[in-house]
């Protein structure tokens, strides 16, 4: 499906190798970096012995309960096992889970910035302009503070915010149809209101610790991500890949325009809002595990269409190793650069964000022309 | 099949009394119109700017809804047509093209197939032949690797017109397909459509300003002027001075050219401050 290879070798895929291999690499560095260091200090080798520690891959019940749950493996029937040796447990019970996070946080904030921007048809677009990213922060705060008791649904609550805030952002957008530019003007207003709520929500707050709790969150932090927050983005993340890329004709069609879309036969307004459900169920997931990161939905797709061009295929499978790569490498810094202290990753994304798009507007004369 | 009403004459574009505006607030730009396009000819729709044109054109496919009216197409009202059963009969292009700077000619001539593939569909040997045969068709097989920001304006048209031909519609719909082009780029566009009409058999709709163009190249004409059709007919019928001084305000010569059996009109002034008499 999709574009066709079969006439000419494609020029994208020398680039679309080195992106690859270059991802796998920095996101491989960094697994390994993160795996290391940290509170409780090992080498590399003892790290990478916790890592294959015979103890959990020989044993389908150790990695079915890491992986399901201590309690779904219990209903699961799943049998207890052995304890594990201290860095083999850290490394297990910590590390590991946090890169896995990471990896996927970086892969719903790429696909749903790669979606958003194709279905605005606004190469600045992203789940923070579009205002859903403020609304799914405005519902996580308003939960962790007002109504504490409803943690555990914070995944739904997120995307439940979010799509609230892009379905505000429609309404106001909608004149007969709607047109990326407006769609834009919307989401800044949306987000703008989301975000001054979420501000007075702090002078709301009593207790120090709560406050501290939604300050980390809204700057976006991995910071305690272990394997509760895999299993809640996990399947988030797989529904948003596949769809994403079985839609991918359908994304390349919407930048033809709205007119030449409809002329081919699509149904413009339909396609658009359910594309933008996909993209909202990721960046909700991803908000919900790890606050609110910016500058990742933004800058990815960008790199990426840099390196193996707009066609949505290869951007997407570009997005789906390039996000995990920014994330997890931006988390590790996040997590060893000030030890013992850990900053937020999403101050590192929003250093690295800034950064790279003063260079892209220096660079590329075309960004942000009409 | 549910067909709507069935018309006298089933096959081609009837447009019946069409209103039509952009937004509710503002006046009509069509009002009450009523056109027939016949099916395997190349008609074109002339005026002035602002006479509504492309206006039509674009409720003819179904771009813009009309206040009311309908247009009914082979017997059927494309109101009720499903979108991609209505893409798969009828392309259109417009005026202006939006597309990445790095789209291959080849990568956007697929995207013609569009309508014949679902969400799942890979790549049939249909596909592959229909967009084969569009980019042959328009003479741009060479091409096919290029990016469209590296091609002429006149490639680019060519390439966009392959994509409509890749959905391989009955019915062609172009809004000034030759405006933007210089004059070798506009032979080749309106060759290949006289070759799209005769060799294909495609039923074809053209706005456009270029009169001798259209003079050469078009089997029907329809002149209109503040939302109405004037006049209609063939070239010959058509293209007369009087009706062009009614059409667009101008004094105009026709002389008849018989080895290119063809007729010109030459404009020689405004109407009414005739310098010439």
């Amino acid at each position: 499906m999709g574009i066709p290879l079969q006439t000419t070798p494609n020029p994208k895929i020398q680039p679309m190798t080195w992106l690859i291999g270059g991802s796998l690499a920095i996101i491989l560095l960094a697994a390994v970096a993160q795996t290391a260091a940290g509170a409780y200090d090992m080498t590399w080798r003892q790290a990478w012995n916790a890592l294959t520690d015979g103890h959990v891959w020989r044993q389908p019940a150790m990695l079915a309960r890491l992986l399901l749950g201590e309690a779904f493996a219990k209903t699961l029937g799943i049998r207890d096992t052995e304890p594990l040796a201290t860095p083999t447990l850290i490394v297990w019970n910590v590390r590991v889970p946090r890169v896995l996070t990471g990896i996927l946080v970086g892969v719903n904030l790429a696909f749903s910035g790669s979606i958003f921007q194709a279905v605005t048809r606004n190469e600045l677009a992203s789940p923070f302009l579009l205002g859903v990213s403020s609304g799914a922060g405005l519902a996580v705060v308003l939960v962790l503070i007002l109504f504490p008791a409803w943690g555990p649904a914070i995944p739904f609550i997120a995307m439940l915010g979010g799509g609230l805030a892009f379905l505000l952002v429609y309404l106001i957008a909608w004149n007969r149809g709607t047109s990326p530019v407006r769609l834009v003007l919307g989401g800044v207003i949306v987000g703008a209101v989301a975000g001054s709520f979420q501000t007075a929500l702090f002078f709301v707050a009593r207790d120090i610790n709560v406050i501290q709790n939604a300050l980390a969150w809204t700057v976006g932090s991995l910071t305690g991500a272990d394997w509760r927050q895999v299993r809640l983005i996990a399947p988030w993340s797989v529904l948003v890949v596949v769809l994403a890329i079985s839609a991918a004709r359908y994304l390349d069609v919407l930048l033809l325009g709205d007119s030449t879309a409809r002329a081919l036969g699509m149904t413009v307004e339909r396609t658009r809002f359910l594309l933008a459900v996909v993209a909202i169920a990721a960046a909700g997931s991803a908000v919900a595990v790890s606050g609110l990161v910016g500058f990742v939905g933004l800058i990815v797709p960008h790199i990426v269409r840099m390196l193996v061009g707009s066609a949505h295929r290869h951007l997407l499978i570009g997005c789906l190793f390039a996000g995990p790569a920014l994330m997890v490498s931006a988390d590790a810094f996040a997590r060893l650069i000030a030890k013992p202290v850990q900053i937020p990753v999403g101050i590192v994304t929003g250093l690295i964000g800034g950064v790279f798009f003063l260079f892209l507007m220096r660079r590329r004369r075309e960004v942000g022309r009409p | 099949m549910n067909p709507a009403k069935p018309t006298a004459d089933a096959k081609g574009i009837h447009g019946q009394v069409l209103r039509l505006r952009y937004d509710p607030k503002q006046s009509l730009v069509i009002d009450e119109q009523s056109l027939s396009i016949e099916d395997g000819k190349v008609s074109a729709l002339i005026g002035p700017n602002g006479s509504g044109k492309s206006t039509l054109l674009r409720a003819l496919a179904r771009q813009l809804l009309p206040d009311s009216g309908s247009v009914i197409l082979d017997g059927r009202d494309i109101a009720t047509l499903p979108t991609r059963e209505l893409a798969r009969n009828l392309g259109m292009l417009f005026q202006e093209h939006i597309a990445p700077g790095d789209l291959t000619v080849e990568q956007l001539v697929y995207h013609g197939r569009f309508p014949h593939r679902r969400l799942f569909d890979s790549l049939t040997e249909e596909d592959n032949a229909a967009v084969e045969g569009a980019l042959r068709m328009a003479n741009i097989a060479e091409v096919r690797q290029r990016q469209l920001g590296e091609l002429s304006g006149g490639q680019k048209q060519l390439a966009w017109i392959a994509m409509a031909l890749a959905q391989s519609p009955r019915y062609l719909l172009l809004d000034e397909p030759t405006t933007f082009l210089d004059l070798a780029h506009q032979f080749d566009v309106m060759d290949l459509i006289r070759r799209l009409n005769r060799e294909l058999g495609k039923t074809i709709v053209l706005v456009m300003h270029d009169l001798n163009l259209a003079a050469r190249y078009v089997d029907y004409l329809f002149a209109m002027r503040s939302g109405k059709i004037v006049a209609s007919g063939t070239p010959a019928e058509v293209l007369t001075t009087d009706t062009l001084r009614r059409v667009f305000d101008v004094e105009t010569r026709i002389i008849h050219d018989d080895p290119l059996q063809s007729m010109f009109c030459i404009p020689v002034g405004r109407a009414g401050r005739s310098a010439d008499k």
